[in-house]
């Protein structure tokens, strides 16, 4: 068993609060995605885990074991640094036997093991150029391979596809998820990009400003975001969220006006909807907008819209035709899709009502 | 054309500043009857003797000779690995202060020799180390530092702390961190700094005519005070000795010329090496 516990961790540098009681689980087996802006402490609780830095207060156990005030090296946690850090003196073979090497693993012990890890990533072909003889996706590789070649439990990467492009990055994240299950370790994966969040995890948590506003299953998330940072880091395209007003048991928020279920009577809110979320016209609720910009996804077109002042986003099946610039547009939304937040505080306070 | 133009310029410049340095050398072969002739004499029978004379009856010069690149070699080699140690933490660790600290670090080196001499020299006298390896080495040691430490600074600035870390994440120690993972990317930034230093010591005269004595002279000081030593000016002395003195530092100078130029930037242009 190694899932990791983080119980109450904070840390402060100076005045500045970079985490503010975390308490998160990173369950056996699962990957798990911490997503959330820049800044808002993924990176620090994760070099924490790895034991770059220690929290000021609380206590992080893998499995089960305290490991707050280990020396790095004695964790079983391999890791995979924001920036790839390969050696430049050294070959790609000798960077991802590098680990080993320190652990004093016998030569034929290491040379089997990169062996084993070149495999996985596909990078036999490198194992004897110097890194700066590499392109951007082959140092990602090698340096994911050097993050693995350590025998550990579980595995840490600092948002390792930053800076890729884009190809690349879809790739990569293929072959992450691949090897994650070969694995079978325990994956803890910093992102700051919502697609790289949605198609990585399975276990998600969501962090601002120092702290979880929201954790779970992804599926779950996505489905009950609970908080309106969740519904704006979780999805892609970017959820809409829309400023407005509760009152006489409706919201009106832009285009919509639509009664809720829910406590927040008098409250000024936010409308959070899922462009997804939006369809044709007639079900629900329906709004109207004026169409600003189109992008084709092949088989979704992402629609611009402007409701009145208003911009928001809808995704349209590319069998329904691309609406042309400047005309209006019709669309409709199913009550429950329409998720209210409490402007202040971002709580969620409930959803549309039929 | 007027690449061609351009090279010609080139050459020309080069031979004119290399001029002094060909005449000494020419010099050292020459008599002393050839050396002061008028008009000069380009076209002459190249002698030994002057070599035989200098080895022959000056029987301190091996030892100045020994001196000097003894002096040098210890001095910079020590002052290097403290800078190199100094700059690590004033880089990684940021303590209080550093903008500070390395002003103060470079400020030994904006006074003129002349103007600390005389404290120096009475510190010297009073501690009993007039004349002694050691303690010159102590003092070009402490005079190398400052310089260095900007040099390897500015080189382990440009070192992402992310190899420190992968390093020490992945079970090195302290010890390996900065000597196996850190030091082989700062390689030309410790050739900087030692050829720099270097070429300082190779030169110093001052300080070893003061504060050292008949066991430490170096060449420099060989020179200055052997050039009136027969009543005149020696000239065959001054060509024979300078052209011997000239040759470790061009050898050397010619051998990493790229290190001399990134260190002359404190490796913010990291150029081709």
């Amino acid at each position: 068993m190694a899932d990791v516990v983080f119980e109450g961790v904070s840390r402060r540098y100076g005045s500045k609060v970079a985490l503010d009681g975390v308490s998160l689980t990173a369950p056996d087996r699962r990957f798990t995605v911490l997503c959330g802006p820049p800044g808002s402490g993924k990176s620090v609780l994760l070099r924490m885990l790895v034991g770059l830095e220690t929290p000021d207060e609380g206590r992080i156990l893998i499995g089960g074991q305290d490991v707050t005030d280990t020396p790095p090296a004695q964790r079983p946690v391999g890791y995979v640094p924001q920036s790839f850090a390969l050696y430049p003196h050294l070959t790609v073979r000798q960077n991802i036997g590098y680990p080993l090497k320190l652990a004093g693993a016998p030569a034929p012990r290491i040379a089997e093991q990169v062996g084993r890890v070149a495999e996985l990533l596909s990078i036999q072909h490198l194992l004897d150029k110097t890194p700066d003889l590499l392109s951007g996706g082959e140092k990602q590789r090698v340096a994911v391979a050097r993050g693995l070649s350590r025998e550990a439990r579980v595995f840490v990467l600092d948002d390792p596809l930053v800076g890729l492009d884009y190809k690349l990055r879809e790739r990569l994240m293929g072959d992450l998820k691949l090897l994650a299950a070969e694995l079978g370790a325990t994956f803890l994966y910093a992102a700051s990009d919502p697609l790289e969040t949605l198609t990585m995890a399975q276990e998600l948590a969501v962090l601002e400003r120092g702290r979880v506003v929201r954790k779970g299953p992804v599926e779950q998330v996505y489905a009950e975001p609970g908080n309106e940072a969740a519904m704006r880091l979780v999805g892609f395209p970017r959820a809409n969220l829309l400023p407005g007003r509760w009152q006489g048991g409706a919201v009106e928020a832009g285009p919509f006006r639509f009664p809720v279920a829910g406590r927040g009577e008098g409250q000024e809110v936010l409308v959070g909807l899922r462009p997804e979320d939006a369809g044709a016209p007639g079900r629900g609720v329906t709004a109207q907008g004026t169409v600003t910009l189109v992008e084709d996804l092949g088989a979704e077109l992402v629609v611009y819209l402007d409701c009145g002042g208003q911009p928001l986003t809808v995704i349209r099946l590319a069998e329904e035709g691309a609406p042309g610039l400047g005309q209006p547009l019709a669309f409709g939304v199913s009550p429950s899709d329409l998720l209210v937040f409490d402007r202040r505080t971002g709580d969620a306070l409930g959803r549309g009502a039929a | 054309m007027r690449r061609s133009l351009y090279h010609a310029v080139l050459w020309l410049v080069a031979l004119i500043w290399f001029a002094p340095v060909a005449w000494i050398i020419l010099s050292a072969f020459k008599t002393r009857e050839d050396i002061l002739a008028t008009p000069p004499k380009l076209l002459f029978t190249p002698t030994l003797q002057n070599f035989r004379d200098l080895f022959t009856t000056n029987a301190s010069f091996v030892v100045q000779f020994a001196n000097s690149v003894v002096l040098s070699l210890v001095s910079v080699v020590i002052a290097v690995a403290i800078s190199f140690l100094a700059a690590y933490a004033f880089s990684r660790f940021k303590p209080k202060g550093t903008d500070f600290l390395m002003f103060l670090l470079l400020s030994v080196r904006m006074l003129p020799g002349p103007a600390v001499i005389l404290p120096i020299y009475l510190m010297y006298a009073a501690f009993g180390w007039k004349d002694n390896h050691v303690a010159l080495v102590l003092f070009y040691a402490m005079f190398s530092v400052p310089f260095s430490v900007w040099i390897l600074k500015g080189f382990l600035d440009g070192v992402s702390i992310r190899y420190d870390e992968t390093g020490r994440v992945n079970g090195g120690s302290w010890f390996h961190v900065i000597f196996r993972v850190v030091l082989p990317q700062v390689k030309p930034g410790l050739i900087a700094a030692f050829i720099f230093n270097l070429i300082f010591v190779w030169n110093e005269f001052l300080f070893n005519f003061v504060i050292g004595g008949v066991q430490t002279q170096n060449i420099p000081y060989a020179l200055a005070v052997g050039t009136y030593s027969d009543g005149g000016l020696n000239w065959t002395f001054i060509a024979t000795m300078t052209t011997i003195y000239i040759l470790p530092p061009i050898l050397a100078i010619y051998a990493f010329q790229k290190y001399l130029l990134v260190g002359m930037t404190f490796g913010t242009v990291r150029g081709e090496v």
